[in-house]
Parts: C-alpha cells; structure tokens; sequence
C-alpha cells in the first residue's frame, strides 16, 4: 500500500543566465531543481536573500512557494500509485518534470518517497485523482 | 452447473464452458444475422477471430460469445435481426443482391438530397451488431502506465520461450488474451504450455497479465492493453509479437451457413467442451493440426462421412475419417437455415455429401496485424505462427463471403475489380473488406490473394499485397477508450471553498472553476455600481518580466507605446499575433527599471507565457518570464465606497496620488502584502489586490467584514457580463472573432503604428491599405424577444440579408434599455446604421461606452 500526504512546500525560483543558474547550489535540506536553461527552482528554502548574495546577478529571485503544493507518496506501492496518474519513468533517486493527471509537475524521488509538486490551482484536481486512480493501493 | 439467461430461456453451462460453447449444447445454431444480408451464421472460428458469434451479453453489444466463460445470471441475446435473430424477416435483402451492389451507398439516393438522409435513417436501423444501451453508464477504468524492457503479446509457446530469452536480459511483461488462446489447441497441446508458463512465472523480473488485449502498437513504442477493469499502457524498449495464427478462411458457395465451421472451433466444441459440434462431417485436412482436429471429431463419436485431405497427409488420416478424398477441396456447401450437404471436388469430378457439419482446417494464417502497425526502426520482433507468411493462393469459386463481418462476397470483389478499384488497399476502402469487427482476421488473406492473382503485373517475390493494419487491433468499448481522459481539468483558486460556502453557483470559464452568482445577479449588480463589491479574479493570467531585456520583450510583443510607461503605472495592453489579428488583452505595469508586471485574461495565460519565452527566445533577449498565475491570488474591489473600504484596512495611502489611474501600488492590506493596480473593466472606481496565493481566504475575509456596514456582497461573472458591457469593453473570443484587428475592434487607440517593430505591425500596415470590410460596433435594441439576452448570437440583418451578428446583449440597469455588441459588415462601401435582428427588434448602431462615457466614475 502506499500513503498519500499533501503538504505546502518551500520553493524558490532563480530566473537568470545559464551562468547563473550554474552557481546555484542547493541549501541543506532542498533540492535544486534545473527547469530550464535560464531557470533554477530549490525545493525545501524560500531564503530569497541568501541566494540573492550568494548568486548575484540573477535576473529575478523570488519565493513562489504559494504557486506550488506537493503531493507525498510513501510505502511499497508509491510506485504503483503513481502509475495510475502519470506515464513518466521514474528514476531510482533524482527528478523530472512531466505531465501527472493532467498538470505540469516536477517529481522528485529519493528512499521510497515521491513527492509532486503541481502548480496549487490545480491541487484540487491533482488530489481527486490520484485518490480515485490510485484508490485500491492507497491506504484510507 | 450453472446457468444463464438466453433470450428468456434459462441455459445451463459446465465448468469450462464459454457461453458459445454453452448455447450450442443447448441447441442453438444461428448466433446471430449478418449485416447487410442477414444470413444466418454459426459458430465459425472459436478463437474470438471472427464476428459470427457476437451477441449482447449483459448489455454490452458485440461481445464474442466463444471468448467469454459463463457466469451465473448473466444476459445473453442476439443482435440483429427483425422480430428476431432466429426468424428475420430482414432476411429478405438476401434476395436483393442486384439493388444493393457492394458501395451501392456511394450511388444511390443522391438525389433528391433528402433522400440519403432517409435511406441512411432506415440502414442505420436494419444494420449493426446491436444498440447501446442509452441508459447505462460507463464503469470507470483504472489507468496504469508500465514502463519494461520488453513487452511479449501472446503466451502461447513462442510468446513464452520469448520471455524466458528476455527476462536474461532485462524486465519482461508477457500479456496474453487467455481465454482464446488457450482454447486454441485442444487435446494435450494446453499441458507443454501450461508447464512452460510455470517456468516463465518464476522468473525473476517476469510479469504475466492475463486477459489482457493489446489494441494496437502507436508510435514509440506505446501499446495499451484493455483489460476487465482497466487500460494498461505499456512503453516497452521492445516488443515481441507473438499471437500465433488464425485459421485460414475458406472461399466457396455457402461457406457461411452454420454448420460450417473452422477446425479449432469444431475440436474445442468436442474435446473440452465435450459437445458434439455435428452428427455427419463433411471435414478437409490440410494441417497436422488438422489431423489432430479429426481424430478429436472422431473420439467425440461424430461420424465423420468424408475427408478431403492433402496428399501429404493421407497416411495421417485415423480410423473412422469416412470416405477419403486424397487432393480434394470443397466445390460448395448447401443449406437453408443450416448446412445440409457438401460437394467435394477432385480433378473437376464432385461428390455430394449428406452432413450437418463441415470442418475446415485449411491452413494458417499468421495474426500479425500488431507488428504491421510498427514504424520501421522500431524494435518489433515476431516470433511463432505471427511470423508466417502469406503467401499467394487462389482465391475459391465465383461466389462465397469472403468478408464475413461487412457481407462482402468473392462475386462483390469481382465487380469492384472490374469497375477499376484495382489493388488491395482500395478494394478495402471501396467494398469495406477487412473494415468489420475482425479487422482482416478472417477476409485478410482472401482480399490479398485476390488482389495479387488478378493483378498482370509481375510481383517481384510471391508475398501478397497486405492491406494497412490499424488499431484497434481488437474490438473496444467506449469506456475503454475514454480510461484516463479527462478533459475537463478545473483550476481553483484559494478562495473556492469560500464561494462554495457562500452559496455561489459554480461553472467553468476559461480553464477554472468560478462563480457565476451568489444569489441574485441584478443584486450583486447594484452593489458595484453604488456601494462596494469583491470579485474573485485570481484566475487572471500574472506574470513578472523580468531582466536587461525585459522592456525590448514587452515593447516588441505589445503594439502600443511602451517606452513612456514610468514605474509605478499601469497601461491596457493588446496582444496581436503575427497577421495583426487581436489574441488577448490585458495590463502592463511597470515594476522598475527591468521589471515589469503583466495581467492576461484568465483563458489565455497559458498562451501569453508561450508566446513571451518564444519572442524572448526569437530575439536573442534577456529576458525572464516568471508566471505568478499560480502564485497569486487577486481580489478585485470594485465600486464607489471601494476607497472608503480599503482605507479601513490598509496601512498605506491609497488616494489617487498614490495609487494612480492608471497605476498600482505594493501595498499592505488587513496585514497581506497587496499589489494594488487600478483597473476600470467594470467602470467604477476599483483595485485589483493581487497577493499571495496562500494568504487569499484571509484578505477576502477581512474585507467582507470591513464591508459589512455597506451591505457588501461579492459578485459574479454574470454580474460581470452588464458591468463591462455597459463600458463596452470586449471579451476577446466572445465578442471578436479570430481575424480581428485593433482597427476592427474601433481600437485604433491601443496601437502606435510609429513603433519601429511590434508584432503584427507588417500585416498591419498592409491591412491598413485596404477598405475595412468588417467592425465591431455598440448596439441598441427596441422590439424583439423579451429577454434581451437571448438577442445573443442572433444575426444581424439589412433588407433581409445578413450582415453581422450579436456577440453580446443584456438589459442595462443603469440605463434601462437594451443594449449589446456586435460585428457588421461593410454594405456599398458604408457600414448600416440601422439593422433588423433574426427576432425582428430593431438594432441601432451607437458609440461605446454607453455607461459613464468620460470615465470619471472609474477614475475615481
């Protein structure tokens, strides 16, 4: 079975060069996320600040964290819950962005633990489903 | 022992029995009428290949009745046929061969026009394979997603020996139909397979699905698989195709009549399913399986009258095969509502024979469509019987069915050849062949070898022509198609559970979920034209622009001035595409030196984020797009006190100095960190409060009570409509249509043409040389229907010919007259002042804003 648990994440967003991008490095406890060539995401800080001195010449530095909510899958069938929702391949630790019930998310893996980050108009949504897709191998 | 219902009659089944196998123990030959003639047919193939034995099994129409195991009480009819299957009268167009040509559709009731629409009415009813039900609802499929290394279709013996080679090298998942496949062979063929299959499931890395269909093999490797309860898509690195073969069909007169049937149906009638599937066979042998098949007919005490067999074979042929007949085919087979006698023919001499059944076992013909679907490149194997060849044979006599699902016969081939449909893939399309239920299963072969032995031109090697394989490779319910989609994907904002609280009547627009109403439109209505109202626009496009080339990106994407905004104010802003047509409209505000802040409509966020990385992209800009849609939330104060009420909560100055119009300001209001921007949609003094997404329930919260004392009330889209019509502001997609430009819209103003490059200016340049054909214009109506609303959508007319149409249209409060907006065409090079509706009230054309025209309301 697996456990489904939402949560409010913390999220920062690095709008810059590639070169900027590149010095990003992610806090204790986050995870840098590169979506794009010229955009960076940590996942688990909204120290705006900190990045901001530690990686001047950003274009824009700014917490979103109210733009996302995460879904948390946990247990043996974490996996197979996921299935249900989203054709992406996981990786055994790491992350990808992709299409999971229908909105752009970005998952991350690691120990067992899959969490989706899915923009927050669309958590509603999200939420719905996999609780409907995935119901028979969701803990009540 | 068990039973179930068939068309009123209780019929019993063993253990083991699929339902054919059930209802012909108990009697009943016809399973069902044949499409455009409504022959009768039989039991034919037993491997689910064919359409003969489909039948409505507890509502489901079409369902192969020899692929499905009994269970207790359920429904099972036939389909087809009036009064009913067994006495048709239908049955008549069998008779009418001469009228009904094959793609006589194509050439009958043309004219008169109506004429088609009748016939088409009475074909739809005399034809099918059943209704649908129109009452039932469609059981919700899970969906999975299965990523492997190698995907094998088919757990046959070459399906699983497959496996067994590919689970060395990586994850396999091997899917089989079951039922079908197993009943294939019987005797002791199930027990090397059984054992095998054992040995495979142990199998580190192996998964076996069973009853799973796999309908067909799309690009990259995807192949679904219809399941009972759900729809498993598959993304494997390789696929082995490995779903055996079907018997060959065999070509003569009265090759359809039920008794009729191929030799794994007749086998698996008398070995597993212990029924006796004749008294006197008629059976042909051109197969060691076919051997097999006899030898089973024989055990089972069918007294077998004659055997046509090759001549290889005649050494095989058991004890009790009747009279052999080395080298002999079948010439015809003779019957009314079931076959009486067969013909063999030897070296052009025939011999009848008195028999209710006759076995075919003339071949095999490999069930390949699934890896004819592959794109070359992709790695697609086939493994077993899949990997026969065709091979070009002589089609049978004049006459037969060669498709057994559209009625097609070898004489309707013959006739399509000679009117030039002239190869496979045509003779497909014109007479339907291979186009039924069975997809080429049963007919394939035959209109392939047709094709090939009447075509003159030399064949560079002896391989039929095959006609295109497509999926559905099977058979597919609706619900099984729809498994996973969902169309309909809300957006909600932070604030949705407090209009669900409220009582709002929630509807879709524009990609969210929103209220339309709390109660009483009008109500709401009043509330923003004389006290103070909130509406919910957290839906509206947001994002920051940002970067060195923040503002070449804004200036060359919007096509008014944008080099004179000054931080801290706010201008309306189209955006055209690259014909000059008007695609959405919105507010630019300028943030700081590189920063700006960008509001779209709430249905075309998804495209301006696009349509801004693209151009930043496009022009080698740096730039940077962060889309806040998500992010924030928005809260639109709107009415004559919605200063009064802000300055109750916020702890900066609002006045017109601080925050302008147009302008906005970053404020804080009840404690949430606000951007105030001015806005004027609805015509009254307002600010947009666009804060922190999280922080939504309670900004609104805090000021509804703020409010209280004013009777506020929040409003909704409905309100909306007559607010911003009243100003004759335009939605874009409502009131414009797709080759709109700023000129059409009578908004000339929101372009500077003295801009050196903004999107769209090429084509408006050229366009401005031109006569306007078409413009929007504000309306006034008198006379018509009472409820001016429904003027909606009503074309626009002078002396009697249309020129427009209405886009929009309400009673104005305010005003106490009808009033709209719509689009009218030029007329002798001027455009109508005056225009009947097709309701006939009389529509006037009038300046916009028909509210509070110098906009000092909105002002402030």
């Amino acid at each position: 079975m697996a456990e489904l648990r939402t949560d409010l994440p913390q999220v920062l967003a690095i709008l810059g060069s590639s070169d900027v991008c590149d010095r990003v490095e992610a806090p204790a406890g986050s995870a840098l996320l590169r979506v794009a060539p010229n955009e960076a995401m940590l996942v688990g800080t909204d120290d705006a600040d900190g990045v901001r001195a530690d990686v001047p010449g950003a274009a824009l530095v700014e917490a979103v964290s109210d733009a996302w909510t995460s879904f948390v899958l946990e247990g043996p069938d974490a996996s197979e819950a996921f299935a249900r929702v989203s054709e992406l391949l996981l990786p055994e630790a790491g992350w990808l962005q992709g299409d999971v019930a229908a909105a752009a998310a970005k998952v991350l893996v690691e120990a067992g633990t899959i969490t989706i980050l899915v923009p927050a108009n669309l958590a509603a949504h999200v939420e719905e489903r996999i609780r409907a897709d995935a119901a028979e191998v969701l803990t009540r | 022992m068990g039973s179930f219902e068939f068309e009123g009659r209780s019929v019993t089944f063993r253990p083991g029995d699929t339902v054919a196998s059930a209802l012909y123990r108990h009697g009943v030959r016809t399973f069902s009428r044949s499409l455009k003639y409504h022959r009768r047919r039989g039991l034919y193939c037993g491997t689910g290949d064919c359409p003969n034995c489909s039948m409505t099994v507890d509502g489901q129409p079409a369902v192969r009745t020899c692929t499905v195991r009994c269970a207790e009480g359920m429904r099972v009819e036939r389909a087809g046929g009036w009064p009913n299957a067994e006495r048709d009268l239908l049955h008549v167009t069998d008779r009418l061969h001469r009228v009904m040509p094959v793609g006589f559709y194509y050439k009958t009731f043309v004219r008169p026009r109506f004429a088609w629409a009748v016939a088409e009415r009475v074909i739809r009813r005399a034809a099918g394979l059943g209704a649908l039900p129109p009452t039932a609802s469609a059981a919700r499929k899970v969906v999975r997603h299965v990523h492997v290394d190698t995907l094998v279709i088919g757990a046959g013996l070459a399906g699983l020996e497959a496996t067994r080679e590919a689970a060395a090298s990586g994850s396999v998942l091997v899917c089989d139909e079951g039922l079908a496949a197993r009943s294939v062979a019987p005797g002791s063929a199930p027990d090397p397979i059984e054992e095998l299959r054992t040995a495979v499931a142990s199998l580190e890395h192996v998964t076996l699905l069973d009853e799973a269909t796999a309908l067909g093999v799309y690009e990259w490797l995807h192949v679904p698989l219809a399941r009972a309860g759900e729809l498993v898509h598959v993304y494997p690195s390789r696929v082995v195709v490995a779903t055996g073969a079907t018997e060959e069909h065999g070509v003569f007169p009265g090759n359809d009549l039920p008794g009729v049937m191929l030799g794994r149906a007749a086998a698996a009638l008398a070995g597993p399913h212990g029924v006796r599937p004749g008294d006197r066979a008629v059976v042909v042998v051109r197969t060691e399986e076919g051997v097999q098949h006899l030898q089973t007919l024989i055990d089972a005490g069918v007294e077998v009258v004659a055997t046509a067999v090759s001549p290889a074979l005649v050494q095989r042929v058991p004890e009790g095969a009747g009279e052999i007949v080395a080298g002999g085919d079948v010439h015809e087979a003779r019957g009314g509502s079931s076959l009486r006698s067969v013909v063999l023919r030897r070296e052009g001499l025939g011999k009848r024979f008195e028999c209710d059944l006759l076995v075919l076992s003339l071949g095999l013909v490999p069930r390949d469509g699934l890896a004819r679907m592959a794109l070359p490149g992709e790695d697609v194997t086939v493994v077993g019987d899949a990997a026969l060849g065709v091979g070009i044979a002589e089609p049978g006599g004049l006459d037969g069915m060669v498709c057994m699902c559209e009625d097609v016969s070898m004489h309707d081939l013959e006739q399509a050849w000679d009117e030039g449909f002239r190869n496979a893939e045509i003779l497909k399309r014109y007479t339907t062949t291979t186009m039924g239920p069975c997809q080429g299963a049963m007919c394939g072969r035959a209109l392939s070898c047709f094709a090939a032995s009447r075509d003159a031109t030399p064949a560079p090697s002896p391989v039929a022509p095959r006609t295109t394989a497509r999926p559905p490779a099977r058979p597919v319910t609706l619900e099984t198609l729809a498994a996973g989609v969902h169309e309909i994907v809300d957006r909600r904002t932070s604030l949705n559970e407090l209009h669900v609280a409220a009582g709002a009547r929630l509807d879709r627009s524009g990609g969210w979920l929103r209220p339309f109403s709390y109660g009483d439109w009008r109500e709401e209505y009043r509330a923003v034209r004389e006290r103070v109202s909130l509406m919910d626009v957290g839906t509206l496009g947001k994002f920051a622009i940002a970067g060195p080339g923040a503002g070449d990106l804004v200036d060359r994407l919007f096509p008014c001035r944008i080099d004179d905004l000054e931080p801290g104010r706010t201008r309306y802003v189209l955006t055209l595409d690259d014909a000059g047509y008007a695609m959405d409209d919105g507010l630019l505000s300028r943030v700081g030196a590189e920063e700006w802040f960008l509001t779209t409509t709430s249905g075309g966020a998804g495209r301006a984020d696009a349509r801004l990385r693209n151009l930043a992209d496009r022009l080698g800009l740096d730039a940077h797009v962060l889309d806040r849609t998500a992010q924030w939330g928005a809260i639109n104060v709107a009415g004559p006190l919605a200063r009064d009420l802000l300055e109750r909560l916020a702890d900066d100055s609002i006045d017109a100095a601080s925050v302008p119009y147009p302008g906005f300001a970053d404020l804080s209001v009840a404690g949430v960190p606000c951007r105030a921007i001015r806005t004027g949609f609805v015509g009254e003094l307002a600010f947009e409060l666009h804060h922190p997404r999280r922080r939504g329930p309670e900004l609104w919260a805090a000021l509804a009570d703020a409010g209280r004392d004013w009777d506020l009330m929040p409003h909704g889209l409905d309100a909306l409509e007559l607010l911003r019509l009243e100003k004759g502001h335009v939605y874009i997609g409502q009131d414009t249509m797709p080759d709109d430009t700023p000129a059409k819209l009578g908004m000339p103003w929101a372009v500077d043409m003295s801009k050196r490059w903004f999107v769209g200016k090429r084509a408006l340049e050229r366009m401005g040389e031109l006569p306007m054909a078409r413009r929007h214009v504000g309306l006034e109506f008198s006379g018509g229907p009472r409820a001016t609303a429904d003027l909606r959508g009503e074309p626009l007319l002078v002396e009697g010919q249309v020129v427009g149409r209405i886009t929009s249209a309400e009673r104005s409060i305010v005003l106490d007259r009808p009033i709209g907006l719509g689009w009218i065409r030029a007329v002798d090079g001027g455009f109508p002042d005056r225009l009947r509706t097709g309701s006939g009230a009389t529509a006037s054309v009038v300046t916009t804003p028909f509210y509070d025209p110098d906009g000092g309301r909105m002002r402030g």
